[in-house]
């Protein structure tokens, strides 16, 4: 039995001791923080870090000191090429007699490309010069297993069992404070593995008021005890290590965060008319913690239902229009604060679909798909080759043209002003996104 | 040090990892049959009188039988209520835990989602075929899935043709179901086994038909064998192949024993697999009888699953569940039953762990241990019944022995003692001012609580 506690010698109102003494590293892939304060009831975070840690390398034109990214995931798979339509083209129409974009309907960005005809939004977005979309995104070697090919996206890296995602790495590389909780979540109730970090926790919400720790209203005058008593408990347990500890650091910095989030969070009321759905509300809130006092500058958002083997023309036109309402709603918001300038959205997909249609009116798993990259500071327009549907490869699936390592590295340099190579272990091309 | 864990400790373990945690009263029947009885007990559920658990489904049961259009929307409303209803008292109420706790494994192994599906009543029948073999032959089980409605709906595979091939349930049954990612076969190998898989259709009761004028019956190549494969022998062929027997052996042990899995007692539950042609009850032996099983590695290493935590609290105070509230709750701390977010299942471990699961965690045993309002619980009553009100060290220490197995530091003991009077303790007043409710939110929200 694991039982290191008589050994380290703590007192349980000292949790600060305890966490001190914490010898072992908790976890592959979980944050570690050793030899660091745990904290007990409140503590004051600075504001300022963040602005420290995200505000250098302003772009020109740029007024603001913050800046922020939200990444939104589309799970599943979208299909690339009736998102991006390559509508001139005749083995297009071979290829997807029952599923092809008519070329009448698609919403013309070019003379040969045109958006999917539900996303309207996003359209009026690119007209006004604040939508890059980098066309044939993908890596060498692509594979088609959901599971690993959303891997090697969040990870940025070929190697299997890196512990770590890319944002993670971005959050330990720019760690000033440890207190800094709030500056990336996670909007959702599973953490994004892009957000592993080695020595940061990032929140993860469903929504702002139901992030709290309850007590019973009927204990009268038990309330507070049972607070102090739980942060006393797990400060203690974190002592015994393993997946004790991990469980230990997760309650008593997410109760912490609690603290700060009720602090800092403002009286946010939206500028723009946002739909109902899921996505939607997942980008209001994080339109709520950018602009709160608690200097956020990384929300992920994840949304799904993108695997359309069946039924694809019944199922992606409204899941296009959601993600294209939802965006749209979320720039009008920012816009009328002024701050569409300093939010960037980076939008993926761990992978497009194959470019013949199956017999259930969908599309199997395939490789190169378009990549979104949306906001007042993006310079608009299609970046990337259009892949070919000609030379495809030995599946029948298309060729990339533009890693998407070279969107993250434009992103960390150009965005953060952080070096990439720190972050992705490697030199890859940058993309005038910002130029 | 895991030698000095005694009997009753390494029986708390075992049902901690087999039968979602235990009563009192539970434990004290488990205790009386030492170790390897206890392991006979949950691996001989036939052997086990679960009729109060079956009377209590009756009803719930008869929803599925009651004549009416699936399609009509009280049906289905009512179906929906049932089947989580049916599958929460199975799991809170059975006396033979470990069936449910392997439907459980399954369900997560062969993830299928209602969200998809969209049929109360086609995921109610996959449980039970889950439930069925649960601890049968590996081989009747997969085929059973194979030919399982909901799942040819999940993944595509009744609209899989030789006219036209989908090979969504091709690729997750060698990569998620039988394989493994990436382990030993080509892209080349889901394309020929989508082939040998065609030809499947739901009929008019909602039940699988083979179609055969839908079925490619030419020769296919799947990891190196050849034949004129259907569904039938491309299982054979997977279930009797020893990289299957080794995943699936794998995916048991870091499931019962420890996350990180253990190489030495890996290889000898493939073993048995392979001895005994994939009879999941004989792996389960293997596992549970192994001395790898109480090592000091796997002493409360796992991270509960919150249907794990939910379950075991409900069963620990000895209430019944009702489905609706604890599917709600559950998802909160991010795992909605029935509705896994891809066909992966649920990552597990810590990945259950972050800031709005933690809370939602400990907001669960806030609700449950709540002191009035809708199904409160009698705290009191429990102590009382069990004989425990004397001093409040007393008390504490049963607390502690019911819901984590004793083994708690002093420090830790000292904040509960406290918690409820100390060396001033009377029981009446306790009970009266909330704070025996509140020992309990605490022993169940704190860490050690939160792992098997």
């Amino acid at each position: 039995m694991t039982r290191g506690v008589e050994s380290v010698n703590v007192r349980v109102d000292e949790p600060v001791e305890v966490a001190r003494q914490l010898a072992a590293p908790l976890s592959r892939r979980g944050f570690v923080s050793r030899g660091i304060a745990l904290v007990g009831l409140g503590s004051v975070l600075p504001a300022a870090f963040v602005r420290a840690v995200f505000a250098e390398g302003t772009p020109p034109g740029v007024t603001s000191k913050r800046r922020a990214l939200v990444v939104v995931q589309l799970g599943g798979g979208n299909d690339g090429l009736n998102t991006l339509v390559p509508y001139t083209d005749g083995a297009y129409y071979d290829a997807r007699p029952r599923l092809a974009v008519k070329p009448e309907t698609a919403l013309h960005l070019s003379p040969t490309i045109g958006l999917h005809p539900e996303m309207t939004g996003l359209k009026a977005l690119y007209d006004s010069g604040q939508v890059g979309i980098v066309q044939g995104v993908g890596y060498p070697n692509p594979n088609r297993s959901h599971f690993r090919s959303m891997e090697i996206w969040h990870t940025a890296s070929m190697a299997e069992h890196t512990s770590t995602g890319w944002l993670g790495r971005l959050l330990d590389a720019t760690r000033f404070e440890q207190k800094q909780a709030w500056r990336a979540v996670n909007i959702g109730s599973a953490l994004a593995e892009s957000l592993t970090s080695q020595a940061s926790f990032v929140p993860a919400l469903t929504s702002i008021p139901t992030y709290t720790l309850n007590t019973d209203p009927r204990a009268r005058g038990q309330g507070d005890r049972r607070v102090t008593d739980w942060v006393r408990l797990f400060a203690q347990q974190a002592a015994y290590g393993g997946a004790l500890a991990m469980v230990s650091e997760t309650g008593t910095k997410a109760y912490q965060s609690t603290v700060d989030l009720r602090r800092e969070i403002g009286s946010y009321q939206p500028l723009a008319n946002y739909p109902g759905t899921a996505l939607a509300t997942a980008l209001r809130t994080s339109a709520e913690l950018i602009t709160s006092n608690l200097g956020t500058g990384i929300c992920y958002v994840s949304t799904g239902g993108f695997d359309s083997h069946s039924g694809q023309d019944n199922t992606q036109p409204a899941l296009l229009r959601a993600v294209s309402e939802a965006v749209s709603a979320f720039y009008a918001d920012l816009a009328a604060r002024g701050m569409d300038q300093d939010v960037l959205t980076v939008m993926w997909t761990e992978f497009g679909r194959r470019v013949k249609e199956n017999g259930s009116t969908g599309t199997d798993h395939g490789t190169a798909t378009p990549l979104f990259v949306i906001g007042g500071g993006v310079t608009g327009g299609l970046y990337g080759e259009t892949p070919s549907l000609r030379n495809l490869d030995g599946n029948g699936d298309l060729k990339h043209s533009t890693d998407f390592r070279s969107v993250y590295a434009t992103v960390l340099e150009q965005w953060f002003a952080t070096d990439p190579k720190d972050v992705l272990g490697g030199s890859f091309p940058a993309l005038p996104l910002f130029a | 040090m895991a030698g000095m864990m005694t009997t009753r400790q390494r029986i708390q373990h075992l049902l901690r990892r087999t039968g979602f945690g235990y009563s009192a009263a539970e434990l004290g029947e488990y205790v009386a049959l030492e170790l390897d009885g206890s392991v006979e007990r949950l691996l001989r559920p036939g052997l086990v009188d679960d009729s109060v658990v079956d009377s209590a489904l009756a009803p719930v049961l008869a929803v599925f039988d009651a004549p009416g259009d699936p399609q009509d929307p009280s049906v289905r409303r009512a179906h929906r209520e049932a089947l989580w209803a049916a599958w929460y008292l199975r799991m809170t109420r059975s006396r033979r835990p470990l069936v449910e706790r392997m439907t459980y494994f399954w369900h997560d192994h062969f993830a299928t989602s209602i969200g998809k599906v969209d049929s109360a009543l086609l995921m109610h029948r996959q449980n039970e075929l889950l439930r069925r073999n649960a601890l049968g032959s590996f081989r009747d089980l997969l085929l059973g899935v194979a030919r399982d409605p909901a799942m040819l709906i999940y993944l595509d595979n009744r609209t899989n043709a030789r006219q036209a091939p989908n090979e969504n349930y091709a690729r997750e049954l060698l990569e998620l179901h039988t394989l493994g990612e990436g382990n030993g076969y080509t892209e080349q190998d889901i394309k020929e086994a989508a082939r040998a898989l065609t030809g499947w259709r739901i009929g008019e009761a909602r039940t699988a038909v083979f179609r055969p004028n839908l079925f490619d019956s030419g020769r296919k190549t799947v990891l190196g064998q050849t034949g004129n494969l259907n569904d039938a022998t491309l299982v054979d062929l997977l279930a009797g192949h020893p990289r299957v027997a080794r995943y699936i052996a794998g995916k048991l042990v870091a499931a019962f024993v420890r996350p990180e899995g253990d190489t030495a007692l890996r290889e000898r539950a493939t073993a048995t697999y392979l001895r005994t042609s994939g009879s999941i009850s004989e792996v389960m032996r293997t596992i549970l009888l192994s001395d790898e099983m109480y090592a000091p590695a796997a002493y409360r290493a796992i991270i509960k699953s919150p249907t794990e935590l939910i379950v075991g609290a409900k069963r620990a105070l000895e209430i019944a569940a009702e489905g609706r509230t604890e599917v709600e709750i559950s998802n909160r701390m991010g795992q909605r039953i029935y509705d896994p977010l891809n066909p992966a299942g649920w990552a597990g471990g810590e990945a259950w762990l972050n800031g709005t699961t933690m809370l939602a965690r400990s907001n669960f045993i806030a609700q449950l241990t709540a002191l009035g309002g809708n199904g409160a619980v009698d705290i009191p009553g429990l102590l009382r019944r069990n004989g425990v009100t004397g001093s409040a060290s007393a008390v504490v220490d049963w607390v502690l022995d019911l819901l984590v197995g004793g083994d708690v530091d002093a420090a830790s003991r000292e904040v509960l003692i406290d918690h409820i009077g100390g060396v001033h303790f009377n029981f009446d007043r306790a009970a009266r001012e909330g704070t025996l409710h509140g020992l309990i939110y605490l022993a169940m929200c704190m860490p050690l609580y939160q792992v098997a």
